[in-house]
């Protein structure tokens, strides 16, 4: 579902500031894989993703997604293929929208806005049945702005508007990060959930070992703008917290330094 | 103030109304400060008077091409920030300049008089009403009518679509729209609204001039600012309400201010009056009202 083939991201290129932020990663997930990915702080791990959904420049390289090369497509255009969780519970949603409006423009994903009314006859009742499975009470909040809403809240909202719709592919940016630890794991379990329901291709990027092994059904750490592990089914389910940081000693030759890293 | 001073007033505040509605689309919907509103007001009385006089126009034809021009003038400030990067206001500066010169070869010289040339106002010549009536309430008409069409526009799609480019672009590209489309489309609708307040003020006085702009930017965002201070503005079509109570509030206390003689002020002082209006509703907004400025404690 999702292929990257050879790519090099380097920022700020020909700059004292120049860094590679990518070096030569492949990366193929097959349809219906639930992939986590984990590396410490510019590790790669968010560029890959922001080369997914079209943020990050490619210097070298192609990406597919559904056998599109959308290597050179505008984030808007693939939006009709991927939708996006952000880290930040303020930029997945617009605060000053009602939680409709909001829907209304997720809608807009799959299908382009027209000349007709946003929110069109039957939308309400749809929307509300949809937020009823959060249990949050949410859905007689309908034309609440969500500016009104918690950080999780609206990152529960936003996981959902990222749902609607005809998108395969999620791709979910440290979006537990920003919540305190029960909200985060509320959000988490959800994602699993609806991942599951709905069988979507995800991508999940977290800083959470613990996080990264429990959830999905593959795993990738990156290290300095390369993949440097790759575990997925049995082996997986066996490895612990600690392994994974033996192995990366073993492989690395150095200490895991990142403490959000480590204690999480 | 006499009936006929309120309702000179009351058809400027109308006029500008329009402006008001413009910039409440690039300041608030979009949030892109637009300055091209100094040079597109001129340009719609530029285009229309040229077309009604030089070019012999129906005149309702002529004041429909003003906008057009206006939309146009837009178009190309957005475009300069979308396609190149441009910072938007220098986008805007560069566009409002280049406007001047435009504006002097369009009228072929610094002003255009309409005078005894037909116009839209004079349809209404042979009515039997005064003209000072029927103006304030043909202009109050456009300015509803307008209002009413921008608030249906906000309420689809595509009007979402723009509310949220300005709200939060990252979101909303990640949600399929196209922002920078969002911007040449909004922005280029704003000055349209300009272009339309230029044409009807240039047939209102008889004339266009190429001096008319200055100013106008600081008219309209002082509309919105004190219309958004005083009345509500939580939901769109109060929002656009307020733009409007905005731009009539700010006409009268102008014009109240200019003739107040006790305070020995010129029409010259005009603009000087409007900028510490803007300046001190703005500080008001800052520093939460008099009522706070004397207490003791943290200053803002």
């Amino acid at each position: 579902m999702i292929q990257m083939n050879d790519i090099v991201v380097t920022f700020n290129k020909g700059t004292p500031l120049e860094s590679t932020a990518l070096r030569q990663v492949s990366l193929e997930v097959p349809q219906g894989q639930f992939l986590t990915v984990i590396g410490s702080n510019g590790a790669g791990k968010s560029t890959s993703l922001n080369v997914i959904a079209g943020l990050a420049p490619v210097e070298q390289g192609r990406v597919h997604v559904d056998g599109n090369d959308i290597t050179d497509w505008p984030v808007h255009r693939r939006a009709r293929l991927i939708s996006r969780v952000f880290q930040d519970p303020k930029m997945g949603t617009c605060e000053n929208l009602s939680i409709l409006e909001n829907f209304a423009l997720a809608q807009g994903r799959t299908q382009p806005a027209g000349l007709g009314f946003a929110i069109r006859q039957g939308a309400r009742k749809r929307i509300a049945e949809r937020l009823k499975m959060l249990d949050l009470g949410l859905e007689s909040r309908l034309d609440d702005k969500v500016g009104l809403l918690s950080g999780g809240q609206r990152q529960a909202v936003s996981l959902l508007m990222a749902t609607t719709g005809e998108t395969r592919v999620l791709l979910l940016d440290e979006h537990t990060a920003a919540l305190d630890p029960k909200t985060a794991e509320f959000v988490v379990q959800l994602t699993q959930r609806i991942v599951r329901e709905l069988k979507l291709t995800a991508v999940m990027v977290t800083h959470s070992m613990a996080q990264a092994l429990h959830f999905g059904d593959r795993t990738v750490m990156f290290h300095r703008g390369r993949i440097i592990f790759d575990v997925q089914g049995h082996e997986r389910e066996q490895l612990t917290v600690q392994d994974l940081l033996t192995l990366f000693k073993r492989d690395q030759g150095e200490d895991m330094s990142d403490d959000a890293l480590l204690l999480s | 103030m006499s009936l006929y001073e309120f309702l000179g007033t009351l058809e400027v505040g109308f006029v500008f109304g329009l402006v008001a509605l413009g910039t409440f689309l690039t300041f608030r919907v979009l949030d892109f400060p637009d300055l091209t509103v100094e040079g597109s007001f001129p340009l719609g009385a530029a285009v229309t008077a040229a077309a009604i006089v030089a070019g012999g126009w129906n005149p309702w034809l002529a004041t429909l091409a003003g906008p057009v021009a206006g939309f146009a003038a837009g178009w190309v400030t957005a475009y300069l920030n979308v396609r190149f990067k441009i910072l938007h206001i220098l986008a805007g500066i560069l566009v409002a300049i280049s406007l001047y010169s435009i504006n002097l070869r369009i009228m072929a010289g610094p002003n255009k008089p309409l005078l005894g040339t037909p116009t839209i106002l004079s349809t209404f010549e042979g009515l039997g009403y005064p003209t000072y009536m029927i103006t304030p309430i043909f202009f109050g008409v456009i300015l509803l009518v307008v209002k009413v069409l921008i608030d249906l526009f906000l309420s689809t799609g595509v009007g979402l679509a723009m509310r949220a480019t300005g709200a939060n672009p990252a979101m909303a590209a990640a949600n399929g729209i196209d922002t920078g489309r969002m911007r040449l489309i909004g922005v280029g609708i704003a000055n349209g609204l300009c272009a339309l307040a230029g044409a009807l003020f240039a047939q209102l006085f008889g004339a266009a001039d190429a001096y008319m702009g200055i100013g106008v930017i600081i008219v309209g965002l002082a509309s919105v600012i004190v219309g958004m201070a005083i009345a509500p503005s939580r939901l769109v079509y109060q929002a656009t309400l307020a733009c409007i109570i905005g731009a009539l509030l700010y006409r009268f206390a102008v014009s109240a201010a200019l003739n107040a003689e006790f305070l020995g002020l010129k029409a010259s002082d005009v603009q000087l009056v409007t900028a510490l209006l803007v300046t001190g509703t703005l500080i008001i907004q800052q520093t939460g009202g008099p009522a706070k400025w004397f207490k003791r404690g943290k200053r803002p």
